[in-house]
C-alpha cells in the first residue's frame, strides 16, 4: 500500500486523469462561497432564540449587512445555476443531448442507480460484493440533484420573500407564510445534508479521510478512478478515451489553495452543524 | 475647608443691619413684632436654645416676594400681638383657614393618616416651609416643578423614612422611586431640557391628596390612571378611551386568564417610563404586550418580523406598528388598523408597494396549529418529514458504511480503512 497522503485523489498509482473542467471547479467554489454566505446570514434568523444567534449577526456585520450578504449570495447562486444550465445546453448542442439525459455520463437517475443502492446495502450487510460505479455514483447524483432541487425550492421561496410587494399582486398573502417555512426548513435540510452526508461520502469516510481535492484540482490518479469509478475506467480504457484525459499533476499553487479552502469549508460546515445541534437540542 | 464658607458668613453679617433697617421702615400697624423678632441680638439673649434662635429671628423683610407678603404676623400668629408675654390664647392659625380645599385634600391623604399614627409625616410646612413660602411658579419655591422631586425626595429618598412607612413589598420600589424618576422621560425633560410642564411627583401623585395606589380615591389607583396621565396627554387618553383596552377598562372586563385591561403604566410603567423612540422601548413594548397576549407573543416570534426584532432590528414591525400604540381595536372593528378592510393600508406603512394579497398574510402564524393555519401545518409537516426522511435514510447509510469498513479492516487486520471494500474486484 502506498503511503497515505492528505488528498484522497493523490493516492495510488498511475497518471492523473482529468475529471472536472475548470468551469465546473469554479462553479463548485462559487457554490461553497455562496452556500456558506447564505447559511451564516440565514441561520441566526432561523434559530433567532439560540444563544449564539445575536453574536453571529454581529460577526457578519449586523442585521443590515447580513440581509445584504444573504441577497448577494442568492444572486451568486442564481448565477452559478444559470451558468451551469447554460453550459449543459452548450454541451448538449455540441455532443448531443442524449448523452446528458441518459447513459453512463448522465446525471439522470436510472435503473442502474436503484440496483446500486440495493447492492450497496447488501455490501453493508455482508451479503454481496461492493457495487461498481460508473462516472457518477448514486450518491453523487443525489448531491447534484439536491442542489438543483434546493436552488429551485429555496431560490423561489426566497424570491417570494425578497419581493413580497410584487408577488402580492397575484398571490394570496399566506403564500409568504408558506414560503417562510419552506425556505427555512429546506435550507436546514440542505445544510444538514451537505455538512454531514456530503462531507462523509466525499471526504470523511475512512477510504477518503480527511479530504478529497478532486473537485478543486479537477484531477485524480488512475488508481483513484479504478476504485471509485471502476466502470467508467473500464469504459474509457476500452474506448481509448482514457489516454486523451491524462493530465499532469496539479500545480503546487492549485494544491495549496485547494487544501486550504477545502479544510476551511469542512471546518465551517462542521462548526455550523454543532451550532444547529446545540440550538435543536436546547429546544 | 473652613475658609470656604467664612466669606459667606461675613457677607451675611454685614447685610444684617441693612435688613433690620428695612424691617423697621416697613413696620406697619402691628404691635411691633419686629422690635423683638427682628433683633437678632435680643432673640439670642432671650433663648438658650440655638434652634429657637433661628426660628424666632424673623425680620419683617422675610415675607417680601413670598405668597404671604401682604399678611401681617398676627394673621397667622393669632393673638401674639395682643401683648407680651404672649397671650395664653395665642396660636398659629391652621393653614386650612384660608387654604380650605388644600386642607381638605391633605386631611384625606396618606400623609395625614401617617401624621396621626406615627407623627412625623409632612404637614403643610413640611413641604412648603414656614415663612419663605413662594408661589409654586416662583423658582425659589419648594414646590416649583424644578424643585418638587427634591422636596419629596427629602423623605422619599430617606431609607429611615421608607423603612418606617412602607410595607416590605413596597420598600424597594419606594426607596428608588425618586432616583428612578430622574431617569424617566419626565425626569429628563425636567432636568435636562428644563421643561417645567413635564410631569413631576405631584402631577401624578397629586399635591395634597397623596394616596397609595391601592386606595380607590388615589390619582394613581388603577382605574384613575388614564385620567391622571390624560391631564397632560389629553390627545392620547382620548384615543385610549375608545380603544379595545379603554373600552374594556370602562366595562371592567378581564381576560380569561384574569388580566384586567391595561392602563398607561402597565405598558409604560410609572417610574421606568422612557421615550417611545428609545431602542429599549422598541423591544420592551413587545414584552409588555406579551405579558397578557401570550399566544400572540409566541406566534409573533415565529414570523420574520419577530425573529429579526429578537435579533435587535429596529426596522421590523412590532405590535404597535400594526395595531397602533393606543388605538388598538379588535380586528372585527371596522375602525381597526388590522380590520381586513384596512390591513393592506397598514402593511403599506412599511411595504410601500404592498398589493391586495397582503391582506391574507398571517402575521401571527403558528405552523403547529392544524385548525388555525392548515396550509402552514401541512407545509411544515411535509418539510419536516422530508428532512427527517432524507437525514434518517442517510444516517443509516452512513452508519452501516462505517460498520462495514470497520469489520473489513479488522478482518484484514491492517488497522486502515478498507479501500476497495470487503469483496475485491469486479465480479
Amino acid at each position: 500500500m502506498t503511503p497515505r497522503v492528505l488528498n484522497a485523489a493523490d493516492r495510488g498509482e498511475g497518471p492523473y486523469i482529468r475529471r472536472f473542467t475548470p468551469l465546473q471547479i469554479i462553479l463548485h467554489i462559487l457554490i461553497i462561497i455562496s452556500f456558506n454566505g447564505l447559511v451564516l446570514t440565514g441561520l441566526p434568523l432561523h434559530f433567532s432564540s439560540a444563544p449564539w444567534a445575536s453574536f453571529m449577526v454581529t460577526m457578519v456585520g449586523g442585521l443590515q449587512a447580513a440581509a445584504l450578504i444573504h441577497r448577494i449570495c442568492a444572486v451568486i447562486t442564481f448565477g452559478y445555476f444559470v451558468t451551469h444550465v447554460g453550459s449543459l445546453v452548450l454541451s448538449g448542442r455540441r455532443r448531443g443531448f442524449k448523452r446528458l439525459l441518459w447513459g453512463p455520463e448522465s446525471m439522470v437517475p436510472q435503473l442502474r442507480d436503484l440496483r446500486d443502492i440495493v447492492s450497496q446495502f447488501k455490501w453493508f450487510l455482508g451479503l454481496g460484493p461492493r457495487p461498481q460505479f460508473e462516472r457518477f455514483s448514486y450518491m453523487e447524483k443525489v448531491d447534484y440533484l439536491a442542489v438543483f432541487w434546493g436552488v429551485a425550492v429555496i431560490g423561489f421561496s426566497g424570491l417570494l420573500l425578497w419581493f413580497p410587494a410584487f408577488f402580492s399582486r397575484f398571490l394570496p398573502g399566506w403564500i409568504f407564510n408558506v414560503a417562510t417555512i419552506i425556505h427555512g426548513e429546506e435550507a436546514l435540510l440542505a445544510l444538514s445534508f451537505i455538512f454531514t452526508i456530503h462531507f462523509f461520502n466525499v471526504h470523511l469516510r475512512p477510504e477518503k479521510f480527511p479530504i478529497d481535492l478532486v473537485v478543486f484540482t479537477g484531477r485524480a490518479t488512475t488508481a483513484y478512478l479504478m476504485e471509485e469509478h471502476p466502470l467508467e475506467y473500464q469504459r474509457l480504457a476500452d474506448s481509448g478515451e482514457l489516454d486523451r484525459r491524462i493530465a499532469p499533476p496539479a500545480t503546487r499553487t492549485n494544491y495549496i489553495l485547494g487544501i486550504t479552502f477545502g479544510f476551511a469549508a469542512l471546518a465551517v460546515g462542521l462548526f455550523i452543524i454543532g451550532l444547529v445541534l446545540y440550538a435543536v437540542i436546547r429546544g | 475647608m473652613r475658609t470656604r464658607w467664612l466669606p459667606a458668613v461675613i457677607v451675611a453679617l454685614a447685610a444684617l443691619p441693612a435688613s433690620r433697617q428695612a424691617a423697621g421702615a416697613q413696620g406697619t400697624g402691628v404691635v411691633d413684632c419686629a422690635k423683638c423678632h427682628g433683633n437678632r441680638e435680643f432673640i439670642e439673649r432671650r433663648s438658650d436654645r440655638q434652634r429657637a434662635d433661628t426660628l424666632l429671628y424673623v425680620p419683617r423683610a422675610i415675607l417680601e416676594q413670598t405668597a404671604h407678603q401682604s399678611l401681617s404676623c398676627a394673621q397667622c400668629h393669632e393673638h401674639y400681638d395682643d401683648g407680651y408675654p404672649h397671650d395664653a390664647q395665642a396660636r398659629v392659625v391652621p393653614c386650612e383657614t384660608c387654604h380650605e380645599q388644600e386642607g381638605r385634600d391633605w386631611a384625606a391623604s396618606i400623609h395625614k393618616a401617617n401624621a396621626s399614627t406615627k407623627g412625623d409625616a409632612p404637614h403643610c410646612t413640611g413641604c412648603h416651609g414656614t415663612h419663605l413660602i413662594y408661589n409654586s411658579t416662583d423658582r425659589r419655591s419648594k414646590t416649583h416643578p424644578l424643585n418638587v422631586a427634591e422636596t419629596c425626595g427629602r423623605c422619599h429618598a430617606d431609607d429611615r423614612i421608607i423603612g418606617t412607612y412602607f410595607s416590605t413589598a413596597d420598600k424597594k420600589t419606594a426607596s428608588t422611586a425618586v432616583a428612578k424618576y430622574y431617569e424617566t422621560v419626565h425626569g429628563h425633560a425636567l432636568r435636562e431640557a428644563g421643561l417645567t410642564v413635564s410631569a413631576t411627583c405631584n402631577d401624578c401623585h397629586r399635591s395634597h391628596k397623596v394616596l397609595p395606589a391601592d386606595s380607590p380615591a388615589s390619582s394613581i389607583y388603577r382605574d384613575s390612571i388614564p385620567a391622571t396621565c390624560g391631564r397632560c396627554h389629553e390627545g392620547i387618553v382620548e384615543v385610549y378611551d375608545r380603544s379595545a383596552h379603554g373600552v374594556a377598562l370602562a366595562r371592567g372586563d378581564t381576560t380569561r386568564t384574569g388580566h384586567a385591561a391595561p392602563v398607561c403604566v402597565d405598558c409604560h410603567s410609572g417610574h421606568g417610563i422612557v421615550r417611545a423612540d428609545e431602542p429599549s422601548w422598541h423591544r420592551g413594548a413587545v414584552e409588555e404586550c406579551g405579558t397578557c397576549h401570550e399566544q400572540l407573543y409566541e406566534t409573533y416570534f415565529e414570523t420574520y418580523h419577530g425573529k429579526v426584532t429578537r435579533l435587535g432590528s429596529e426596522l421590523a414591525a412590532t405590535c404597535a406598528d400594526c395595531h397602533t400604540a393606543h388605538d388598538m381595536r379588535r380586528a372585527t372593528d371596522t375602525l381597526s388598523t388590522v380590520n381586513p378592510r384596512n390591513v393592506v393600508e397598514t402593511c403599506r406603512k412599511c411595504h410601500l408597494q404592498a398589493a391586495a394579497g397582503f391582506a391574507q398574510y398571517v402575521p401571527h402564524a403558528d405552523p403547529h396549529d392544524r385548525t388555525r393555519n392548515p396550509q402552514l401545518y401541512w407545509t411544515w409537516l411535509a418539510m419536516t418529514g422530508l428532512l427527517a426522511g432524507v437525514m434518517g435514510f442517510f444516517a443509516i447509510h452512513t452508519g452501516l458504511w462505517l460498520i462495514r469498513v470497520a469489520i473489513d479492516a479488522r478482518r484484514r487486520g491492517d488497522g486502515h480503512g478498507a479501500r476497495g471494500g470487503g469483496t475485491e474486484g469486479p465480479s
